[in-house]
C-alpha cells in the first residue's frame, strides 16, 4: 500500500468529482422521471408514446453505448454548428462531465420512470377519496396525501437507482472524466501497481454505495414511523 | 455532418462479427453465474455463520462496486502478482475473455443469489407446514416444494438480471476485447461517425432485449400453467 502515498489527495479531488457527477446526475434523473411518469400516466396518447420510447430506448440499450453516443454525437454536431461560422475551429466538444451527467441521468431516468409510475398508482384510492370528503383541494390532496403515500413506496427501488448512479459515474472515466478511475490509470502509470491503485477505487466506490445504502434504510424507518403497522 | 446511409448499410455486418463474442460472454457468464448464485445462496441460508459470512462479503462487495472497476481489477490488478502469473489459472487470467468472463460471473453471481433468496423467502410457509406433516425431510421440501416456487418467484427479477448482464458485456470492450461494442468503437475511431455506428447498435442491442424479454415471457408462461389457468 506504500505506492498509494502520494496518491490520497488525486484520489480524494477524484471522489469529490464521482460526487458533484452523483448529485447533478440524482437532481437530473429525478426529474426525467417524474416528467416520464407524468407522461404515461397522462391521458395524451402522444406523451404516452413518447415516455414509452424513452424507456424502452434508455433499458435496452448498455449504459457505455449511450455515454459514447451522447458524448461525441454531441461533439460532433457542435463542431459543425461552430464550424459554420469560423471554419477554422477544429473540435468543440460538450465537457465528459456533463455529457456524462446528462448520459447516466436519462439511463437511470428510465428506470426511475416506471418506479415513480408504479408509485402513484399505489396511492391508496380510499386516502383520496377521503382526502376529497374533507374538502381538500386537488393541490392539498396532492402535497398532502399523494406525495407521502408515494415517495414510501418509490423509496425502496429509488435506493437502487442511487446505486446505479453512483456505479455509472466511473463508465464516464471511458470518455475522459478525471474522476478516481481516472486516478488510478495515472498512478499506474508512475507506480506501476494497478492491483493497489484499482482496489483503492473499489473501496471508495464501496464506501459509497455503503453510505447510499444506510441512508436509504435510515429514511425507510423513518417513513414507517406512522404506516400502518409492520410494513 | 451528415447522415451516411452507405455507412450504416457496412458497419452492420462488420458489428455483427462481433455477436459471437457477445453471446459467448452472455451465456458463459450466464450458467456459471447461475451456479454461482445458487451456491452462494446454499450458503446463505446454511444458518452457519462461517458459510453465511463469506457469501454476504462477496454479495457486498460485487454488488457494491461498478463492474468496470471490478473487470479492471481481474484484467490489469492480478497479474502485479507473481504468484498469479505462475499459477495454473493464468491461461484464463491472461486473456481480456476470460477476464470478461470472470468479472462477469462473479458480478452476475451476487446479484443473482439476492433474487434467488427473494425467491426462496417468498415460499409460502404453509406449502412448507403441508410438506412437513406429509412427512417430507428438510431436503425433500427444499428439492421439491421450494426450488419449484421460488424459480417462478424469482424469474421475472432474473429476467431484468439477465438483461443486464446482457448489456454488461459491452463493457468487455475496455479491455481490447472485439465484441460487438468494441467493433463499433473502433469504426467510430476510423470513420468519426458516431450517430450511424452508435445508433445502429443500440439498436441491434434493443433487438437483443426484446428477444430476451419475449423468452423470459415464455419462461414464465410456461412455470405458471397451474397457477394461472
Amino acid at each position: 500500500m506504500d505506492a498509494v502515498t502520494g496518491w490520497w489527495d488525486d484520489y480524494f479531488w477524484g471522489s469529490m468529482i464521482v460526487l458533484q457527477v452523483f448529485f447533478f446526475s440524482l437532481l437530473l434523473m429525478v426529474l426525467f422521471g417524474l416528467i416520464g411518469a407524468a407522461a404515461k400516466l397522462s391521458d395524451n396518447r402522444l406523451a404516452q408514446k413518447i415516455a414509452g420510447a424513452y424507456t424502452v430506448i434508455f433499458r435496452g440499450t448498455p449504459e457505455i453505448l449511450v455515454i459514447l453516443l451522447l458524448y461525441f454525437g454531441s461533439a460532433i454536431t457542435l463542431t459543425a454548428i461552430a464550424q459554420m461560422f469560423d471554419p477554422d475551429i477544429k473540435f468543440i466538444d460538450v465537457p465528459p462531465m456533463w455529457a456524462g451527467t446528462i448520459a447516466i441521468a436519462l439511463i437511470v431516468g428510465s428506470y426511475a420512470t416506471e418506479t415513480f409510475r408504479g408509485a402513484f398508482l399505489g396511492v391508496k384510492p380510499g386516502s383520496i377519496e377521503a382526502a376529497r370528503a374533507l374538502g381538500m383541494s386537488n393541490l392539498q390532496t396532492f402535497i398532502y396525501i399523494r406525495i407521502p403515500e408515494m415517495w414510501r413506496l418509490a423509496l425502496p427501488p429509488f435506493g437502487n437507482h442511487m446505486l446505479s448512479l453512483i456505479k455509472d459515474t466511473a463508465l464516464i472515466s471511458i470518455i475522459g472524466l478525471n474522476e478516481t478511475f481516472f486516478v488510478a490509470k495515472q498512478a499506474i502509470g508512475t507506480t506501476g501497481e494497478p492491483f493497489t491503485m484499482y482496489i483503492v477505487v473499489g473501496c471508495i466506490y464501496l464506501a459509497f454505495s455503503t453510505i447510499i445504502t444506510l441512508s436509504v434504510m435510515g429514511m425507510e424507518k423513518f417513513g414507517a414511523r406512522t404506516g400502518e403497522g409492520a410494513r | 455532418m451528415s447522415f451516411d446511409l452507405s455507412l450504416i448499410t457496412e458497419s452492420i455486418p462488420k458489428m455483427l462479427a462481433g455477436i459471437g463474442i457477445t453471446f459467448q460472454l452472455m451465456f458463459l457468464s450466464a450458467v456459471l453465474g447461475l451456479i454461482l448464485a445458487v451456491i452462494l445462496l446454499l450458503m446463505r441460508i446454511s444458518g452457519k455463520w462461517y458459510l453465511s459470512w463469506p457469501a454476504q462479503v462477496h454479495i457486498y462487495i460485487f454488488r457494491g462496486t461498478p463492474i468496470l472497476v471490478q473487470i479492471f481489477i481481474i484484467y490489469y490488478g492480478l497479474p502485479q502478482f507473481e504468484f498469479i502469473r505462475d499459477s495454473v489459472f493464468w491461461p484464463i487470467l491472461r486473456e481480456p475473455f476470460g477476464c470478461a468472463v470472470l468479472a462477469l460471473t462473479l458480478n452476475t453471481g451476487a446479484y443473482v443469489s439476492e433474487i434467488l433468496r427473494g425467491g426462496v423467502l417468498g415460499v409460502d410457509r404453509g406449502v412448507l407446514e403441508a410438506g412437513s406433516a406429509l412427512g417430507l425431510s428438510a431436503r425433500q421440501k427444499f428439492i421439491y416444494l421450494t426450488t419449484p416456487i421460488a424459480t417462478r418467484l424469482a424469474l421475472p427479477a432474473y429476467s431484468n438480471d439477465f438483461i443486464s448482464l446482457m448489456k454488461a458485456t459491452s463493457l468487455a470492450s475496455t479491455i481490447t476485447l472485439l465484441d460487438m461494442t468494441g467493433i463499433a468503437r473502433t469504426i467510430v475511431a476510423q470513420t468519426f461517425a458516431p450517430y450511424e455506428v452508435f445508433i445502429s447498435l443500440a439498436i441491434i442491442y434493443m433487438i437483443l432485449t426484446w428477444i430476451i424479454q419475449k423468452s423470459f415471457g415464455r419462461i414464465e408462461k410456461y412455470l405458471s400453467r397451474y397457477v394461472n389457468p
